[in-house]
């Protein structure tokens, strides 16, 4: 297991209320969305798989460049493909504003 | 019309899925952030629920509590929060209910049983979990659903059989080891775990209908489950008694059912070496061979001699002792070495209802039961598990719980192995569990060797696991501290009782018979000892903060 920890400054967006989607399986993840009110995104990984750091900046870069959001965000995941992880951020930003 | 699938949901979306539109609110939530602290240090990824959803609501308008655990989250083991929120939750409830606040509980199994990284505390939350399911029966059906992938195993197979009322789907499995664990502890010779069509025909709930071990068998359909659930709450509602359970009552239907099942026909052991002698022993000195005395009471079983039970008096009290031994001749192989197998777990529930019934006239006084633990675990076998030996063990469980709950003091001696599913039906039901103090008691979940291959470490690494997981130590001391224990005892010799040994030793378990009688406590107390606040910290503040969130209007 590996911990990470990143930040994405700039988001505008505040997000409504807190969510958690997915489960901590095999090629799965959970991810806990909540509002962020500093200008600095926060985000904590801790994944099953050690040894991708590039990959998973790489992942929450494009989430945070398709949305401009500021969450903090906590993922525990269970070793899912990159656009699994992308798919469950998009739908927890989805189900926080529903 | 396409079925919505009750199978494919995630726990969380299963108990909103069952509770009326609007009104599911979930206690200890993901942002509870109440994970395990077990699990990172062993470099597993946590989750936020810990595998398992609290909710209230309504089921069909009334008040209704959904337990619903997650399969897809390391097999949906049981281990310390986890197990401490579905007991904690059923502990409310009963609360409630004894203040005359009826809240109607449902029960989704979706779960390979107790937590192998966490060991003896999902074995000690799993027993507490069955204390209160049993409890709560009195007051309301405690309905349990098995419609998930994992299935229903290990102690919460246990569990789902103490239910008034077991559901269970096309797609649902039931058994007390799964065709995996089988496959590892004895071989594929006695269970080939890829092949499919035996572990349906073994396990299925279709095949547990027709055994009589659930009471219902429903499509994998939301609205089937819901439906059912409704149904068995208004008839709750009506019904004043749910107390007894008939599945684990059918004491004399079920011997018969074991006796008429075919086993192989093969040799009794020749060799009793490398068996343990020390639950016999410590039976005959403790009763001064009251074995004698069975035939008389009707209590041991006639087939085998798998179990000695017998009366003995100690001065003004008189006991009830019973102990679970090595039979070479047994029918079942698997359960040749003392392991709690159909016969012991059925031979021990009759032992215990005996005494109730003995004892039932009013003005009678209650004997006390000592059960003599030295098991070394539960028999894995594809006949036990045909019978439905997760049955047989709830049928003991049962009984220590009804013992209990009226009035006999139950007391538990480990003289020896005290291991998993055979601890939770022979002794952790006790008021009070005493331990010799002695190298080869050993109290766990798994043999080393098996845990090496389900957790992928080598036998080095689960060794060295113990130092920073006290849970999955093995000696009676890691257990004491986590308050598993009431009472040590120092003895001269745990391999060859003396009259001096035996002597203190009796009047240990006398005096914890006196404790028992003045306040017959369940296995939830032990949370409350010495040892259990200073360890089980989170299994008390799981217990705190649901109380705080327990009745805040949704």
């Amino acid at each position: 297991m590996e911990t990470l920890r990143f930040e994405f400054p700039g988001g505008r967006q505040f997000v409504r209320r807190r969510v958690q989607v997915g489960v901590v399986a095999s090629g799965n993840l959970e991810v806990l969305l909540e509002p962020e009110f500093s200008p600095v995104s926060q985000v904590r990984v801790r994944t099953r798989v050690d040894g991708y750091r590039e990959e998973w900046t790489a992942i929450l870069r494009t989430f945070f460049e398709r949305h401009d959001v500021a969450a903090a965000i906590e993922i525990n995941d269970g070793g899912a493909s990159p656009p699994i992880v992308l798919l469950r951020l998009e739908q927890a930003l989805e189900e926080s504003r529903r | 019309m396409k079925m919505d699938s009750f199978a494919e949901k995630t726990a969380r979306d299963r108990a909103r899925s069952l509770l009326d539109a609007g009104t599911f609110r979930e206690l200890l939530d993901p942002f509870a952030r109440l994970e395990s602290p077990h699990l990172p240090v062993q470099e597993i990824v946590p989750q936020s629920d810990d595998g398992v959803v609290i909710a209230r609501g309504k089921i069909g308008d009334k008040n209704a509590l959904v337990l619903s655990l997650e399969g897809g989250f390391q097999g949906g083991s049981v281990g310390e929060v986890n197990g401490a929120k579905i007991a904690g939750a059923l502990e409310l409830a009963l609360r409630d209910a004894r203040e005359g606040k009826l809240i109607f509980p449902v029960l989704i199994f979706d779960t390979g049983g107790i937590r192998l990284q966490e060991a003896n505390l999902g074995l000690l939350a799993i027993s507490e979990i069955h204390s209160a399911i049993v409890a709560l029966r009195k007051f309301v059906p405690v309905i349990g659903v098995i419609a998930g992938r994992v299935g229903c195993f290990g102690g919460m197979s246990i569990a789902a059989a103490l239910c008034t009322f077991l559901i269970g789907s096309e797609v649902g499995r039931l058994g007390l080891n799964g065709p995996e664990v089988i496959e590892q502890e004895a071989g594929t010779d006695e269970f080939d775990a890829h092949d499919r069509v035996l572990i349906w025909q073994t396990l299925g709930c279709r095949r547990r209908l027709a055994m009589g071990q659930i009471d219902l068998l429903v499509d994998d359909s939301v609205d089937a489950i819901k439906e059912a659930i409704v149904t068995r709450i208004n008839i709750g509602v009506t019904e004043k008694q749910h107390g007894m359970v008939q599945r684990t009552r059918d004491i004399a239907e079920q011997t018969q059912k074991i006796q008429n099942h075919s086993t192989p026909h093969l040799k009794p052991d020749a060799a009793m070496t490398g068996f343990s002698g020390r639950g016999r022993r410590w039976y005959n000195a403790l009763t001064e061979n009251a074995a004698e005395n069975t035939a008389k009471n009707g209590s041991e079983n006639a087939e085998g001699k798998s179990i000695l039970a017998g009366d003995a008096q100690w001065g003004t009290e008189t006991i009830r002792a019973m102990s679970v031994v090595p039979n070479p001749l047994s029918r079942f192989p698997r359960a040749r070495q003392g392991q709690m197998g159909v016969e012991e777990g059925w031979g021990i529930a009759r032992a215990i209802w005996g005494a109730i019934d003995s004892d039932n006239p009013p003005g009678k006084i209650k004997r006390a039961i000592v059960a003599i633990v030295d098991v070394p675990g539960q028999a894995f076998g594809l006949h036990e598990e045909q019978i439905g030996i997760h049955l047989a063990l709830a049928a003991a469980v049962d009984a220590y719980i009804a013992a209990r709950a009226l009035g006999h003091p139950v007391v538990a001696l480990i003289v020896g192995k005290a291991i998993s599913g055979a601890f939770l039906a022979h002794g952790l039901q006790a008021s009070e569990i005493l331990a010799l103090d002695d190298a080869a008691v050993e109290i766990h979940v798994m043999s080393e060797a098996s845990v090496s291959r389900v957790t992928r470490r080598s036998l080095r690494e689960v060794a060295a696991l113990a130092q920073i997981a006290p849970s999955t130590a093995r000696d009676v001391h890691s257990f004491a501290g986590l308050g598993g224990v009431n009472r040590l005892l120092k003895v001269h010799d745990a391999n060859e009782p003396d009259t001096h040994s035996v002597e203190e030793v009796r009047n240990e378990i006398l005096q914890a018979i006196q404790r028992a009688r003045a306040d017959a406590k369940s296995p939830r107390a032990r949370l409350d000892s010495p040892a259990g606040r200073a360890s089980r910290t989170m299994s008390r503040e799981v217990r705190r903060m649901l109380e705080s969130q327990w009745s805040m209007e949704p």
